[in-house]
């Protein structure tokens, strides 16, 4: 194999595929970034077995081949390589990467690809276009619900079901529940129901870039996997087995009391308590106040600790129904305000003990595309 | 007064105190005897722990009318002839004292008919007398009743356990058994509930699941090896599976459950290097040996042998165990080399207690409260209480971390010196202190989006159902869910990256029978175990804002030296030692 290739181009590449090299790995390619002429291009490749990320660069090939080359010291190389060309030749027989870039002459010793694990290609008709906006917006807003607990595998992924021409996205961690809906351009020609890794959507949502429109969706019958395809690059994960908890059925369908407030100061308020809730129980207590003619309604977040003190905020809000004292965990609060895009935000329970709904307030006439439900904290007896 | 021969009452009712010292030797004495008679299914009914009723019910060959009133004699037996019989004992029984040592003690009916003829009989002692001997019609086998047990000895009534400690322990007797005697039909019946049911079908595996749960039945590793004259079945747990106590080793010699601390010490020898300080596995052996070898004539309920060759025995008892292990899954070795040369050079005297415990910590607390007590003092208004083994209260020193080794263990530098910090350890005792803060007021607790139902075997159940006040009071919501099932609602929050389910049932694993009365303590006793599963574990990356947190935190504890559980979390090298290590001085 011979080929020229710009540093930034396969710094960059590079960037991309090394978050799925798994340096512990008792196979020791994995550990290695598989190098290979592919069609004018040069395809780089890395996997731990459960995902596998592939990227794709212009280069000038001279000659067709591959190997793998040690991924540690192939990105620490090439992030110092100061001149824009590199050359790279291999030495086959003891399967040697020459890298040359500038004054700087350096031999890496591979491993020969033929142990490197076939990652995809597979039949890919039939993909399912998704727009990449949305898509990355959906991961942003569900994924971070999901449990990272590995004794519960199913919790760690996130359910994708589409069905017809609409999109769902689903997180649990067992507390708290994430769900985006979406509308889709095409439909498509049969549902789909998928729990994918969470940790395999957030590298995709890393790896999109501006001139990606849409994503291609693939799931091979039968081979346990997704493929997502953009334009220079491809993400391959491992689904999870097993069946996701029935979601609809835990979000509540009415509520006693309703708080539409500002997002912005519910997610200050919020830090501000998490600052003094941040050791100890992360409780965040929230007294939820009524207004009447005169003054507007409130809404209280309050969080305390025996070591550094307490805090109080109030949130000027629209309440509907009753005054309700309840308390959340206050992290979970604050990463579900993080991810809410509009201005003001509903939060509705019924008790104290009953679950807390959380959904963006639209504008007129769109409905809700985001609905989050935390399960409150109580104070044992 | 002047000696005398007792009045034969008296003289059976001790003789009877030997054999049946609780319900459940009644129910053991009844068991065998219907095992020993060939039965397919044996069926027990109890009610009030015993107390009021044992029934044990079977299909075996039941009782010739003519010899009915001879089976509540004592010393009468069909299981033996003469004294040549006594080396070589196959039957479970041999004595031939079991019903007349009930019938001493209680009120006995026992109703049987052999399977050749149409009528069966009936005859009924009490407090040692017999009745004659009514025929009846009853079904093939043999009922045996005993009720009103203890009745007229109230010394030994008032002496028993609590009612729930006597169920269990029946409970666990005859699961014992129906993994003893797979091919047997088992039920059990307490109160009306079903305790347990068995298939008979031979299939052990899935007794162990309703002992141990699905789960662990699983992961038991199946021991089978067999020489010329020893066979040793059974299962033991894999090395990442483990208990408190050696509680869950449990071994029949021939068909009868024994205790011997030599065969446990054989099976934990198996395991050496393998597990941590003060873990045993669950491990359950059936030996099979030809009867000459084992005398089982040496303890009045038969619940010790001695062997003829005790350590070939161990030895392949060892053997057994080790190679199952072994063949499971390579292991890594746990045993520790020391590298300093000096042993006694550490920086100060670690008087570390082998036998890590709450023991420690009670001490601990008597002697200078490791514990927080209710009423947490004014900071830095009093100097810190020193307890005796030097260790536990004393504050920690001004740590700067250095880095982390092993994602294990932190380095950091103090006053005088190197400390290595176990990070599990101190976030244990970091959690600890937190949780037991909060317990003055209340104990955060987090509800779960849908409840997780857990199942239990019969014994674990009411140990669970002991103790649901007190883990409502630190924070879980658990309710009882129809039979051996729990729903769990809420988990207490520093529990909430924990799967409910596995939390639970790894607490309801360490409960121990007869915990302490002390409500308190046994409240802190949770709390401890709780935060070890809570806390960080070792082999976790720790980022340095993370190795600063935890240091910070580990500072402000009230007793930062040791872990709830009263081991090191931290260990000092002085600059002294690092110097005379590196030679730059010579030992003093
Ligand atoms: N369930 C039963 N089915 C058939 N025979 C029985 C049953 N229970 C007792 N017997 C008969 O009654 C006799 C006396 O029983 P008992 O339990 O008192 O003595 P044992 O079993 O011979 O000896 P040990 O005192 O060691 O138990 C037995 O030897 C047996 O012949
Ligand atoms: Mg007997």
């Amino acid at each position: 194999m011979r080929a020229s290739v710009l540093q930034e181009n396969l710094a960059h590449g590079l960037s991309i595929v090394s978050r799925a090299v798994s340096p512990r790995s008792t196979l020791p390619v994995l550990a290695n970034i598989l190098v290979a002429t592919d069609e004018g291009r040069l395809r780089l490749s890395a996997t731990n077995l459960e995902l596998g990320i592939t990227c794709w660069i212009g280069a000038k090939i001279h000659e067709e081949g591959s190997t793998t080359v040690p991924a540690r010291t192939f990105t620490d190389l090439v992030g110092t390589l100061s001149e824009s060309h590199v050359d790279m030749a291999l030495d086959v027989r003891t399967q040697t990467l020459n890298l040359r870039c500038g004054a700087s002459n350096n031999d890496l010793k591979c491993i020969d690809s033929q142990e490197f694990p076939p990652i995809s290609v597979e039949d890919l008709s039939d993909g399912l276009e998704i727009n990449v906006a949305d898509l990355k917006e959906m991961i942003h807003q569900v994924a971070f619900a999901a449990s990272t607990d590995e004794a519960r595998p199913i919790l760690t992924g996130v359910l994708i079901k589409i069905n017809n021409d609409k999109i769902t996205m689903a997180a649990a961690d067992g507390f708290r529940l994430s769900v985006r809906y979406a509308p889709l351009s095409s439909s498509a020609s049969l549902p789909i129901s998928a729990v994918i890794p969470a940790r395999a959507l957030s590298e995709l949502a890393r790896i999109v870039e501006d001139g990606d429109q849409t994503v291609t969706m693939t799931m091979p019958p039968g081979r346990g996997r997704v493929v997502f395809q953009l334009q220079n690059a491809e993400l391959v994960s491992q689904l999870i087995e097993g069946s996701f908890p029935d979601y609809e059925q835990i979000i509540p369908h009415s509520y006693e009391t309703r708080a539409v407030l500002s997002t912005s100061a519910f997610l200050k308020a919020c830090k501000q308590a998490e600052i003094f809730a941040r050791e100890g129980s992360r409780i965040a207590r929230l007294k939820i106040e009524p207004g009447d003619e005169l003054e507007p309604g409130t809404v209280e977040i309050q969080g305390q600790s025996e070591e550094t003190g307490s805090s109080e905020n109030v949130v000027d809000a629209t309440i509907e129904g009753t005054k309700l004292l309840i308390a959340f965990n206050v992290g979970f609060l604050r990463e579900v305000l993080d991810v809410i895009n509009t201005p003001n935000v509903a939060l509705e329970t019924s008790a104290d003990t009953s679950p807390g709904v959380i959904r963006p307030v639209e504008a007129e006439g769109e409905h809700g595309e985001f609905i989050h439900v935390i399960m409150p904290m109580h104070l044992g007896s | 007064m002047p000696i005398h021969i007792l009045p034969p009452e008296v003289a059976s009712q001790i003789a009877a105190g030997e054999v049946v010292e609780r319900p459940a030797s009644v129910v053991k004495e009844l068991v065998e005897n219907s095992l020993d008679a060939g039965s397919n299914s044996v069926t027990i009914t109890v009610e009030d722990a015993g107390k009021r009723l044992i029934e044990v019910a079977d299909d075996g060959c039941g009782i010739p009318i003519d010899q009915l009133s001879l089976a509540v004699e004592r010393h009468a037996t069909n299981k033996l002839d003469g004294p040549e019989d006594l080396h070589c004992i196959a039957s479970l029984g041999f004595r031939g004292e079991a019903l007349a040592s009930i019938g001493s003690v209680a009120r006995l009916t026992l109703t049987s008919r052999t399977t050749d003829t149409d009528l069966g009989a009936n005859l009924q002692v009490e407090g040692g007398h017999a009745s004659r001997v009514l025929p009846l019609g009853s079904p093939a086998g043999t009922v045996v009743r005993v009720e009103n047990l203890f009745y007229n000895v109230p010394a030994r009534l008032k002496f028993l356990k609590h009612d729930q400690t006597e169920r269990r322990a029946i409970d666990k007797l005859v699961t014992r058994y129906s993994l003893a005697y797979p091919l047997v039909r088992f039920s059990l019946h307490q109160d009306g509930r079903l305790a347990l049911q068995t298939s008979g079908n031979g299939n052990r595996r899935e007794i162990l699941g309703t002992i141990y749960g699905v789960e662990i039945a699983r992961q038991l590793i199946e021991v089978i090896s067999e020489d010329d004259w020893i066979q040793v079945l059974g299962f033991t747990s894999p090395t990442s599976l483990t208990r408190s106590s050696r509680r869950e080793l449990t071994f029949f010699v021939n068909g009868r459950p024994v205790k011997d601390a030599a065969l446990s010490a054989a099976v934990i020898k198996a395991y050496h290097t393998l597990l941590m300080v003060n873990r045993y596995p669950i491990t359950i052996l059936f030996l099979k040996m030809p009867p000459e070898m084992v005398d089982v004539n040496v303890h009045p309920t038969k619940a010790e042998v001695r062997f003829r060759e005790p350590d070939r025995i161990f030895s392949s008892v060892q053997r057994a165990v080790r190679r199952a292990l072994l063949a499971h899954s390579p292991v890594p070795n746990l045993e520790f080399q020391p590298h300093w040369s000096d042993g006694a050079a550490w920086g100060e005297p670690h008087t570390i207690d082998p036998t890590w415990g709450w023991r420690d910590i009670e001490n601990q607390r008597k002697e200078g409260g490791a514990i927080p007590e209710g009423s947490s003092p004014t900071p830095g208004s009093q100097s810190p209480p020193i307890t005796k083994s030097g260790l536990g209260a004393q504050p920690a020193p001004l740590l700067r971390p250095v880095g982390q080794v092993a994602s294990t263990y932190l380095v950091a530098e103090g006053p005088d010196g190197l400390y290595l910090i176990d990070q599990h350890a101190a976030h244990e005792r970091v959690l600890f202190e937190r949780v037991m803060k909060q317990r003055d007021s209340s104990i955060p607790s987090q509800i779960l989006l849908q409840p997780v139902a857990i199942d239990l075997p019969p014994y674990e159940t009411r140990l669970l159902q002991e103790q649901l006040d007190i883990l409502g009071k630190i924070g879980f919501q658990v309710e009882l869910f129809g039979h051996n099932s729990f729903l769990v609602r809420a988990v207490p929050a520093i529990l909430e990256n924990h799967d409910p389910a596995a939390s639970l049932r790894l607490l309801v694993e360490d409960f121990e029978e007869d915990e302490t009365p002390l409500q308190a303590e046994l409240e802190a006793r949770i709390i401890a175990r709780i935060c070890k599963r809570a806390a960080i574990k070792a082999g976790k990356n720790l980022s340095p804002e993370e190795q600063r947190a935890l240091l910070t935190d580990l500072e402000a504890c009230q007793s930062p030296r040791t872990c709830p559980h009263g081991r090191p979390t931290m260990i000092h090298l002085s600059v002294d030692l690092l110097e005379r290590q590196f030679g730059r001085r010579g030992s003093r």
